[in-house]
């Protein structure tokens, strides 16, 4: 029974030290705007909402709306937080969404766009572009 | 559940029934029970609602045991390990955040480390204050059953889904325009609290022998039938978990038989007919009636393939563990009548709701004193049940319906019998007339199950209506 206590309090202790020490990653907001970018192109609703801040939600949606009626893929995706703006971390991304309808490709350059992610409750969240 | 979850149900039951005896079977049986409660969860808009329920089917499967297992029964060496591997799996998938660059177990990444102590925290102290109440009153058990109904009335009520849906996007401070009835989908719940509430019972008729925590979790979240059953009994399976096993060459046969059967049934043939099976939308598209007798055929013999197929693949896995699961389908659409089709059609469920409301409802009804006929305590306890087991499928109108429907046609079916039985004694001794009602009473059932199904595939009323003007050329 101790040897219960005991161990569950070593495994408490040992997990507060692991969420406190775990170090930052540096890549996770570019990595946050990934994710966004590939539930978008698979059409993953209920993903992209999760990787979207409340304020960002319908438009995440919108965004995801217009591409119903088309095929996507990602072509050479990478990216790479550029800078901060307070709290708000800036990611840009290269690469681009390719969409498809009837055999006809059209490309949407990622690169024109800088994704603002900011993170809550401990989870980087794509919340707007400029 | 997809092919890759289903392949890798099967394998790791394999390899635990080839590598594991006794008591380590029931211990890694329940490691990966647990492990696939979180990982069968699909992703819900609601971030880390696919790691927070999940834990709490848990928390209510060791509440349920606190409260049905004996006082001080915690302290066991057996039930310590048991709740040392519930503890341990858990908190190690929320730390899982940390150290793995992508969820794993979980949909998205689990939360952080200080919401699951938080929650941990609140739980233990909700079990501790539950179980104390529960050693002094005899209501924590009818608590805990109304508890469990009623979240399963808030799953499968799409209005209160979505209130409940809009309450937990404001607490997480989400747009609440974007709520959904479908936000909440607890996989396996309904399963879990038919379980959980056969065992809540059983102890109150003092009918459960005592379980240890492993046996108990294993039983409620066991992986290969955690998603759509059977419903098993929990003595039972226990009683599977302590003999001995040793996973022979026939056992492995017999078992690969019939997990190649199930997942022909259901991927194969099922998956097939889903192509012209009826749904919303071919409900309105198809004009004929022909075309329309097609889809709604098809939709008979969909359902009962992709149920009956994922049954196969549930009692297959489980035989590779040296769990025998009861069987849940026997031929139901070759019944010459509709008792003998509900017996033989999802047999787990009815079984199950014979034991706790058909029976104890008649046993009532005949022991109260008003003076009601037979035959109104036929069709109340008939359309009662039915109309419940509509009911646990969705509190929706179309399910209401499909509960009446079979409610109905059990009771004409048994007032018919007895008109029979009564007035042509002989009818069924006949050896000439007895193909032709055998025949004749297997096509009226099936038709009868097939035109029911026009209200448990639509989701609404309205829309089924069209069907049966179509169907009949009206």
């Amino acid at each position: 029974m101790r040897k219960f206590f005991l161990l569950l309090i070593v495994v408490l202790l040992a997990g507060l030290a692991l969420a406190a020490c775990a170090s930052r990653k540096e890549d996770a907001p570019a990595k946050a705007v990934e994710d966004y970018l590939n539930a978008l192109v698979a059409k993953d609703s209920d993903r992209l909402t999760t990787l979207s801040c409340s304020d960002w939600e319908d438009d995440a949606l919108l965004e995801l709306d217009s591409f119903q009626a088309v095929t996507t893929k990602l072509d050479g995706l990478a990216c790479q937080q550029t800078g901060t703006d307070g709290d708000t971390a800036l990611v840009l991304c290269k690469g681009k969404i390719v969409a498809t309808y009837n055999n006809e490709d059209q490309e949407l350059d990622l690169s024109v766009r800088t994704y603002q992610v900011v993170q809550q409750d401990g989870d980087w969240l794509v919340c707007g572009t400029r | 559940m997809g092919l890759l979850q289903t392949g890798a149900s099967i394998l790791t039951a394999l390899l635990i029934g080839a590598l594991t005896r006794s008591n380590w079977r029931i211990y890694l049986l329940l490691a990966c029970s647990v492990l696939a409660v979180y990982w069968f969860q699909p992703l819900l808009p609601l971030r880390s609602f696919d790691f927070w329920l999940p834990s709490l089917s848990l928390a209510l499967v060791i509440l349920t045991w606190l409260i049905t297992s004996q006082p001080g029964a915690w302290r066991l060496p057996q039930n310590i390990i048991g709740l040392s591997i519930l503890l341990g799996l858990v908190t190690f998938i929320d730390l899982s955040r940390y150290f793995l660059p992508d969820p794993v177990l979980t949909a998205t990444t689990p939360p952080p480390f200080i919401q699951y102590i938080i929650f941990a925290l609140l739980v233990g102290l909700t079990l501790f204050v539950f179980t104390w109440i529960s050693r002094r009153s005899p209501w924590a058990i009818w608590i805990s059953i109304l508890l469990l109904i009623l979240i399963l009335i808030a799953l499968k009520n799409p209005e209160l889904s979505l209130q409940a849906s809009i309450f937990l996007r404001t607490l997480a401070k989400r747009s609440i325009e974007n709520a959904s009835f479908t936000d909440l989908r607890w996989l396996g719940f309904s399963y879990l609290a038919f379980r959980l509430i056969h065992v809540l019972r059983d102890r109150q008729t003092a009918r459960l022998p005592e379980l240890s925590l492993p046996e108990f979790a294993t039983y409620v979240v066991f992986f290969p039938a955690l998603v759509a059953g059977p419903i098993d009994r929990a003595e039972r399976f226990a009683q599977d978990l302590r003999n001995e096993f040793t996973l022979s060459q026939d056992a492995v046969l017999l078992a690969g038989q019939r997990i190649f059967l199930g997942l022909f049934k259901k991927f194969v043939i099922a998956d097939a007919l889903a192509l012209i099976a009826l749904n919303d939308a071919l409900a309105t598209q198809v004009r004929t009636t022909g075309w329309m007798w097609i889809i709604v055929y098809a939709y008979a013999f969909q359902i009962y393939f992709d149920f009956s197929g994922y049954t196969d693949i549930a009692i297959g896995t489980a035989q590779l563990v040296g769990i025998k699961l009861p069987e849940n389908f026997a031929a139901p659409y070759t019944k010459p009548n509709l008792t003998q089709f509900w017996n033989n059609w999802h047999m787990t469920l009815t079984q199950w709701f014979r034991s706790y409301f058909f029976n104890p409802f008649n046993r009532w009804m005949r022991g109260s004193k008003k003076n009601i006929p037979a035959w109104t305590m036929i069709l109340i306890g008939q359309v009662g049940t039915m109309l419940l087991i509509g009911l646990w499928h969705g509190i929706t109108l179309n399910f209401i319906f499909w509960g009446l429907w079979h409610g109905l046609g059990l009771f004409l079916q048994n007032r018919w019998s007895d008109f029979v039985r009564r007035r042509y004694p002989d009818v069924g001794q006949n050896p000439r007339l007895q193909p032709v009602l055998q025949i004749g009473g297997i096509l009226l059932t099936f038709h009868f199950v097939a035109l029911g199904w026009v209200f448990f595939a639509l989701s609404d009323p309205t829309l089924s209506g069209l069907v049966f003007r179509k169907l009949f050329g009206m």
